[in-house]
């Protein structure tokens, strides 16, 4: 679907590795005490791949992320970054918690934007894109403000650059955190419902940024609830309830013929809520 | 009748107890803001290492008497080899106490970060220590300037205890003049007005620095056009 033949983004590096996952998740399982929320999951993004991830609330796709990211550590089976392993490492046999360093090695190539975009209030929206080019990278702060203005262009917000997150408006706050992660260069970028905060007005200039994206060949797995776009944009649509993705496969296959009854239903419902 | 007259004999005393109690004070404070900041930060980086500790300390300071630590530093000192000077008692003594006071402050303030912030942090690879100084404490600094500087004015109204551990703060030398003078009105009226006058400076400091705080403006940055390089 979305080529990753256009002039910009997609690396040797990237071609090279098509075909092998840059993440690859096998048997997943989490759970909250008694609350199995993620049992036996497997995902997979290929370079360049877009899939997005619907369900009903509850269903665990914040937390699948959250898995994939290590932001919340999945109990059973393995996630691998660009082919290693997150969050754990073998020591004597056995599977131990990786330290920090080791996790934000692993992750570095992972972006990860939220539903309620986590900027630093204290810091102007080049200050936020900036930040982690100076922490993480080292840059100076000349060179990271220089970089940091190149994303805020990429988003379209140059000229927005001083302001302080709280007189920015929603859907600008969401494409600086866009731009904060883009700043890292990260190969995959990971969405978790970016427009379920947004007044509807502006969710539009938030997917436009996103559809960008994809068709500069960015990899992205995207929770989302605007299946319109899903439609448009996704070159395969995950389906999950309870926890198990029960079904997964093209949007078109997916939407016009679904095959559980769950995922019927939930389209049903979905239809009655926006065709009136 | 007031009598101007008897406070201008006495001014050295007053004198060299305002010095005593701004500099005791001072450094007392000093460590109170700085201990307590560490024992938040030991709290909120690691509680299962930290929370209980801090938690008992919080709760001693609270559960004490500024008095009975300052004899317990003071006299009780002496006892387990620690001979302290009464001044640096007392900056001990109002030290450790506040430090429990503002690590309870702080964690006040960390606590209303929300955590999604940090998550941002942890996936751009932030380390937690860069996240600790550069996202937690500016802005928990930022929340905590009207309770902080409340409890920096308790300190120095408590701070009037170390007079009885024989500091000659302002308390002690007005209370000295009275019972040479037999005045009593004058000494305690002037050096009321100079601890009136202290604090009415840490809080107009406060409110200060809230203002200064709260009020940036966007502020000027390079466009594209004056930077080094853009990228496309
Ligand atoms: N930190 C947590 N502790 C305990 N339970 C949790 C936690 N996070 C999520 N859960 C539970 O796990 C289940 C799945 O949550 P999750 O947020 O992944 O769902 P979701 O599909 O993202 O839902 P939504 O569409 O509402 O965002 C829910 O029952 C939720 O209550
Ligand atoms: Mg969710």
């Amino acid at each position: 679907m979305p080529t990753a033949d256009t002039t910009t983004t997609p690396t040797a590096a990237t071609r090279r590795t098509r075909g092998e996952a840059i993440v690859e998740a096998r048997g997943i399982g989490k759970s909250f005490g008694e609350l199995e929320v993620l049992s036996d999951i497997d995902f997979r993004l290929a370079p360049s791949e877009v899939v997005c991830v619907i369900g009903p609330s509850g269903s665990g796709k914040s937390t699948l992320l959250r898995c994939l990211a290590f932001l919340e550590p999945y109990d059973h089976g393995s996630v691998h970054i660009d082919g290693q392993l997150l969050g754990y490492e073998e020591r004597g046999g056995m599977r131990v918690r990786a330290r920090e360093s080791r996790i934000d090695a692993v992750r570095a190539p992972v972006g990860m934007v939220f539903q309620h975009f986590h900027l630093w209030p204290h810091r102007t929206a080049l200050e936020n894109v900036s930040e982690a080019l100076r922490l993480v990278n080292g840059l100076s702060r000349r060179d990271a403000e220089a970089e940091g203005m190149a994303m805020l262009e990429r988003v379209g917000l140059a000229e927005r650059a001083g302001h302080f997150p709280e007189s920015l408006s929603g859907g600008q706050k969401q494409r600086v955190a866009i731009a904060r992660a883009l700043a890292m260069q990260p190969r995959v970028m990971f969405f978790d419902e970016p427009t379920s905060a947004l007044d509807p007005e502006l969710v539009g200039e938030v997917l436009d940024v996103m559809k960008q994206l994809a068709h500069d060949g960015m990899t992205m797995a995207i929770v989302t609830h605007e299946m319109g776009f899903a439609a448009k944009v996704a070159d395969r649509v995950v389906f999950m309830d309870q926890g198990r993705i029960v079904e997964s496969g093209p949007p078109e296959t997916l939407f016009r013929t679904p095959r559980s009854e769950r995922l019927q239903q939930f389209l049903n419902t979905w239809r009655e809520r926006h065709i009136d | 009748m007031f009598d101007l007259a008897l406070l201008w004999e006495t001014r050295e005393l007053i004198l060299q107890g305002l010095w005593n109690t701004v500099w005791i004070c001072f450094l007392g404070c000093l460590v109170a803001l700085s201990l307590g900041l560490v024992l938040a930060a030991l709290r909120l980086s690691s509680p299962r290492l930290f929370g209980y500790p801090v938690a008992c300390y919080v709760e001693l300071c609270r559960g004490t008497p500024l008095l009975v630590l300052l004899f317990l530093l003071y006299y009780g000192g002496p006892g387990i080899g620690l001979r302290l000077d009464a001044e640096i008692a007392g900056v001990t003594g109002i030290g450790l106490y506040g430090a429990g006071y503002f690590a309870e402050i702080y964690r006040g303030g960390f606590k209303s970060i929300p955590k999604g912030q940090l998550e941002a942090a942890r996936m751009l690879g932030i380390s937690p220590w860069h996240a600790l100084i550069r996202i937690q404490i500016p802005q928990m600094l930022r929340l905590i300037v009207p309770p902080g500087t409340n409890q920096l004015i308790i300190l120095v109204k408590e701070s009037a205890l170390i007079s009885i551990i024989s500091v000659d703060d302002l308390t002690k030398n007005a209370t000295t003049i009275v019972n040479q003078t037999f005045n009593v009105i004058e000494p305690y009226l002037a050096v009321a007005l100079l601890y009136w006058m202290i604090i009415e400076l840490i809080a107009r400091g406060g409110y200060a620095l809230e203002k200064r705080l709260a009020n940036r403006q966007p502020r000027h940055v390079a466009q594209p056009g004056d930077t080094a390089h853009a990228h496309g």
